[in-house]
């Protein structure tokens, strides 16, 4: 039977083409992988490389931000969010809200913003710009 | 947003570093202290921003308030 003949070679193929594959979990966090998909946030990393540069692209930055404005329970008008909204002129936020906004996007990127340059922040684009000069926010 | 006077930037620091402490707080009653962080300052969102005394007066009482708090054997809050 023609089924026989071509399951061990099936079998053997198999068995080439798998041990090739490399799970992305153990694959440092290079720039190309990062570009092929937009939000690679693993929840879980095996093996972190601390020296080697995050690499966060703008377009992940500013939809990690977005996502977390979306949370945020005093925006209550989405529709004017887009990557230059304004804190206060677009969204409506106060200043103590821009502080709450300030202090979310310090947990989300695991940095600490210092006071001068926190109130230096009003819009999604400085909020980006910002997070893409820190080499360590990740 | 206009500019902000030096003391009105002091209000804003000192919501800042509430805001971290509340971060040093359990995780299952956080968000009681975070909440209460800004119950508490929304309070006097409307005071005039030229009453300097009464401002200054709500800072030192919130500082007292946030080292009261601060203490890790204060382990939740309600308002």
């Amino acid at each position: 039977m023609m089924f026989r003949a071509t399951l061990p070679r099936l079998a053997r193929q198999i068995a080439r083409t798998v041990p090739r594959y490399q799970a992305p979990i153990a694959r440092p966090l290079t720039r190309s992988s990062l570009l092929q998909s937009r939000r690679i946030t693993p929840a879980f990393q095996a093996a972190r490389c601390y020296s080697a540069h995050s690499g966060l692209s703008h377009e992940e930055v500013q939809g990690r931000i977005m996502d977390l404005l979306k949370n945020f329970d005093k925006i209550q008008d989405t529709s004017k969010l887009n990557g230059e909204s304004h804190f206060h002129n677009d969204l409506g936020l106060d200043s103590l809200d821009t502080v709450e906004v300030v202090m979310a996007i310090e947990e989300e990127f695991s940095i600490e913003i210092p006071d001068k340059e926190a109130d230096a922040i009003h819009s999604v684009k400085q909020a980006v710009d910002y997070i893409l000069a820190q080499p360590d926010a990740h | 947003m206009p500019r902000l006077s030096g003391l009105q930037k002091d209000v804003l620091s000192f919501y800042r570093e509430c805001l971290r402490a509340v971060r040093q707080k359990q995780s299952d009653t956080r968000e009681n202290f975070r909440a209460f962080a800004r119950s508490e300052f929304r309070k006097n969102i409307g005071i005039n921003k030229k009453d300097f005394g009464t401002i200054e007066y709500l800072l030192r009482n919130g500082r007292r308030k946030l080292e009261t708090y601060q203490d890790p054997g204060i382990r939740n809050i309600s308002r």
